[in-house]
């Protein structure tokens, strides 16, 4: 617990340090609970999803950096890896491939990183991982795109 | 597998109209997260019936364990007994390569008070952060890592207020708070040296089924759990300097019908880039850590 509180602070401290640097990503922690953070990503360009802003929730367990932060899409999103009510993500990292060595930041390039360059074959979202596996690119972009729409950008007007 | 399952239920229904339909419209009872979780949970609660470092026990424990076992195990226990008086066993959760290294060291460092080697691999480690450093990790990502191995180094040797007996030892090896972190404090200078030696380790590991060292250090050193193999023994070997002898017992035996027990002394290599480490009878002192491999596990083993 104490262990885990000194690592959130320096990553908060490295996160209020550089910010900016990366301006596809913005890390906020939470006012009263530094366990609790959430993000904003940016949909990556030259995909289904750019344009958009999705936002993530971070629950960080106590035996962090050793066990994984647990991330969630709080924003709606049609992607094979991520689950279209809960937005759980599917990502070795954020499971069994977890290390220390990764920090809350380079957790969301990740997975902008796998918002890019989805696994279809192992889906969270069978219907959008179907539309890929079967070869129906356009399928899969068209709603992706419209999820995006939908749910990640400014209502205009 | 949940398809197969499916089938096999609708057949059945088939042939027994007559019967009530089976109740599996539920499946959405079984989350994925469940799914997930199951075979990690199974290992785990076996493992869990050993702490993470045991109790010192005379090596006729060993021969217990294999009392209806392969006649060639058993005369290779024979032989193991003329050489080494006990076994101290550590958890099988795919840490147990680098628990045994740990506790061996510490243990080492305790009963001799060596301060001359001390002071070498605190040398040593200081490196081990300049490689990570140099590879672009950031410190707050190791450096909490490192800052409890030192205290534990610290610790063992006596005479200061922070001092701790051979028992406090055991308890702080047992406790994940301390054991976990400089368990993944070797993973980091294990990785380090990997990285650092890439063209060196390449050919070890690109018949394995990373495509590059790098994945190979993301996927089967940095994560807790992974187990180890010889790459990961001859990197740490070589990063902190301390030889490591691996005794195995396995089923293989000579051809001329012989029992004897192989070991491979891991020596550390002198220069950075230069030389592996093998065998070698040439050094004179012997390996102070003797581990026990028996396939897929590592334990402490107690030289006579």
């Amino acid at each position: 617990m104490q262990t885990s509180r000194a690592r959130l602070f320096k990553e908060y401290k490295e996160v209020q340090r550089e910010k900016g640097a990366d301006p596809d990503i913005q890390l906020v922690c939470d006012d009263s609970n530094i366990f609790k953070w959430t993000a904003l990503i940016k949909g990556p360009s030259d995909t289904p999803f750019e344009g958009g802003v999705f936002q993530l929730a971070f629950a960080i367990p106590e035996q962090y950096p050793l066990q994984p932060p647990q991330v969630r899409f709080l924003t709606k999103i049609f992607h094979p890896n991520v689950h279209f009510k809960t937005g759980e993500i599917c990502l070795d990292i954020l499971k069994n491939a977890w290390s220390p060595a990764w920090t809350l930041q380079s957790v969301c390039r990740a997975i902008i990183a796998l918002m890019a360059h989805p696994e279809p074959d192992s889906p969270l979202n069978c219907d959008s991982g179907n539309l890929l596996r079967s070869g129906d690119i356009r399928g899969y972009q068209s709603m992706a795109r419209m999820y995006t729409r939908l749910a990640a950008m400014p209502k205009k007007g | 597998m949940q398809n197969n399952e499916e089938h096999v239920v609708d057949g059945e229904a088939e042939s027994a109209s007559s019967a009530p339909q089976p109740e599996f419209s539920d499946w959405a009872y079984y989350a994925d997260e469940d799914t997930m979780k199951q075979p990690n949970e199974i290992p785990a609660s076996e493992s869990e019936k050993i702490p993470f470092v045991g109790d010192k026990e005379p090596l006729s424990a060993l021969a217990a364990e294999y009392q209806s076992g392969s006649p060639i195990l058993l005369e290779k226990i024979k032989l193991l007994g003329e050489k080494f008086a006990a076994i101290r066993r550590t958890r099988g959760d795919g840490n147990c390569f680098f628990r045994s290294f740990m506790f061996s060291y510490l243990e080492h460092i305790l009963e001799t008070q060596d301060k001359a080697e001390v002071d070498r691999i605190t040398a040593n480690v200081e490196e081990c952060r300049r490689t990570l450093q140099g590879l672009g990790y950031i410190d707050f990502t190791f450096e909490d890592f490192f800052a409890l191995f030192l205290e534990q180094l610290e610790s063992v040797l006596q005479g200061h207020e922070t001092s701790i007996s051979h028992d406090d030892l055991l308890q702080r090896s047992r406790d994940p708070s301390v054991s976990d972190y400089v368990v993944m404090f070797f993973r980091f200078v294990t990785t380090g040296e990997i990285r650092k030696r890439s063209e060196f380790f390449e050919p070890f590991i690109m018949g394995l089924a990373s495509s590059t060292v790098e994945q190979f250090c993301k996927s089967s050193v940095e994560p807790m759990g992974e187990e180890s193999d010889h790459v990961h023994i001859t990197a740490l070997s070589d990063a902190l300097g301390v030889p490591i002898r691996v005794v195995y017992l396995d089923r293989s035996s000579c051809d001329n019908g012989g029992v004897n027990v192989n070991h491979h002394d891991f020596v550390p290599s002198s220069g950075d880039s230069s030389g592996s480490s093998s065998s070698s009878s040439s050094k004179t002192t012997e390996p102070f850590i003797v581990l026990l491999y028996r396939p897929g596990h590592y334990d402490i083993l107690y030289p006579k």
